[in-house]
């Protein structure tokens, strides 16, 4: 435990300092809403639900990837990563300690996204944003499992960062589905009970993404 | 003699059909240290790596404490440190920060007074609240060797310590050497020439386009407490 809190603990420190991720997420999420705000109507009246729960799950899949590639570089530098796998940290705790800092590093840049979701969508700081905050934590959580996984297998390969898209994308597509049609519904004033089958496959893809990341990064970081 | 806590069976690594180390023997036991001398692409580093378990053999055994080093438990790894030409060190953290940070992976609790002994003890007091990434090569070097001590290994693994090192540098490392060999540790060092430290002695090693050619354990002597030899 103390090898994971001091790995988490790094990690945020360093991001305190430098704020590069948190920054680079917040950055991308706001060119992404605004470029769909634009797309769909310059005028800037939109009021469409959907839409907006789209939008942000655009901005969600990017800003994590960006987010898990920066949690995993952090440990190339010096071959940091190599004293990691040395050390007598678990390789199960060191995956978990990766993936809380991009889950953390994702929400910080959610929570900017979807204030900026409400502006640019003409709708309401009011109890619907309450029902679309665990589908959006099960979302980055998901995510990041997935994300955290393959960045770290990308990281290996030489323009590894053009690979980790092709690799996330398609594979978060079911939970991507599920998290739009929930986000949608929770936007749309919709009750939980009406979404409740969309959140059960979120869970469900958190739940294959997390175990398949911990079974699996131990293969991931060790070198030939 | 006490077993071998560094061995070496057979060890043959081949990349991409090209073979690096050919049936490679050795063995360090507690309180002994091998010199592995030989010239760029030899072997050094790579022998380094399959002992410390971060690649795996072709063929043979590379071995810690008797169990094969690629598999070691977190309790056995706990006891290994290991010095590369890559510091281990994270830039954006100052050097107080970067031992922190290790000893809290390695569990050493309390380890304030500790750090600020060791910072002192590599001559970088002064620096201690400085980024690593402000630093010049000798001093992450120095560094270094206080982040593989600080946790005090049993196996000690070095690929070329004494580069980038100035001659202050090198008597620290062999300063360092000495206590952690009094203290029992097996150290297997690298270098591209054989070298002679007051108060150590070596079992000499040559390797040679992957092959380890008989160890040399004439103990070496010099005026200096470190010179080349040769």
């Amino acid at each position: 435990m103390t090898g994971f809190v001091a790995v988490l603990r790094k990690d945020l420190r360093l991001e305190a300092r430098g704020g590069e991720s948190t920054i680079a997420l917040i950055a991308l999420s706001l060119l992404i809403l605004v470029v769909m705000v634009f797309a769909l109507d310059p005028a800037g009246g939109v009021r469409d639900a959907p839409t907006a729960a789209a939008a942000l799950w655009i901005a969600l899949i990017f800003a994590g990837m960006t987010g898990a590639t920066r949690v995993i570089l952090a440990e190339r530098d010096n071959g940091c990563l190599r004293a990691l796998v040395l050390s007598p940290l678990d390789r199960g705790a060191l995956y978990a300690a990766k993936l809380i800092a991009a889950f953390i590093f994702m929400v910080i840049a959610e929570v900017a996204a979807v204030v900026l979701m409400v502006l640019f969508f003409n709708l309401d700081f009011d109890s619907r944003l309450l029902r679309l905050a665990p589908i959006i934590a099960l979302g980055a959580l998901g995510f990041s499992a997935l994300s955290t996984l393959l960045a770290a297998i990308s990281g290996r390969i030489r323009a590894g960062d053009l690979l980790l898209p092709l690799l996330a994308v398609p594979m978060f597509v079911p939970a991507l589905i599920a998290g739009v049609k929930a986000s949608g519904a929770a936007l749309a004033g919709a009750p939980v009970s009406a979404f409740a089958q969309w959140l059960k496959i979120l869970i469900a893809f958190d739940v294959i993404f997390l175990g398949t990341g911990y079974l699996l990064f131990d293969h991931v970081i060790a070198e030939d | 003699m006490d077993a071998a806590l560094i061995e070496a069976r057979g060890l043959d690594k081949t990349f991409a059909a090209v073979p690096i180390l050919r049936g490679v023997n050795l063995a360090v036991a507690p309180g002994c240290a091998a010199m592995i001398i030989g010239r760029n692409g030899a072997g050094k580093s790579t022998l380094v790596r399959l002992l410390a378990g971060l690649s795996t053999p072709t063929a043979g055994e590379a071995l810690l404490f008797g169990l094969p080093s690629r598999t070691l438990e977190s309790s056995t790894r706990r006891r290994l440190a290991i010095v590369t030409h890559q510091s281990f060190l994270y830039p954006n953290l100052t050097a107080r920060e970067n031992l922190e940070f290790y000893a809290d992976l390695y569990g050493i609790g309390d380890a304030h007074a500790e750090i600020a002994q060791w910072i002192d003890r590599v001559g970088l007091a002064s620096a201690a609240n400085a980024r690593v990434r402000t630093f010049s090569r000798g001093m992450e070097q120095r560094l270094t060797l206080a982040r593989a001590l600080l946790t005090h290994p049993d196996v000690l693994l070095m690929d070329e310590p004494f580069a980038a090192l100035d001659a202050d540098g090198v008597a620290l490392v062999a300063s360092l050497l000495r206590d952690a060999i009094a203290r029992h540790c097996a150290i297997l060092l690298t270098a591209h020439q054989p070298l002679a430290i007051d108060g150590l002695t070596f079992d000499q090693y040559e390797i040679v386009r992957g092959r380890l050619l008989a160890p040399s354990a004439e103990p070496l002597s010099a005026s200096a407490s470190v010179r080349q030899v040769g």
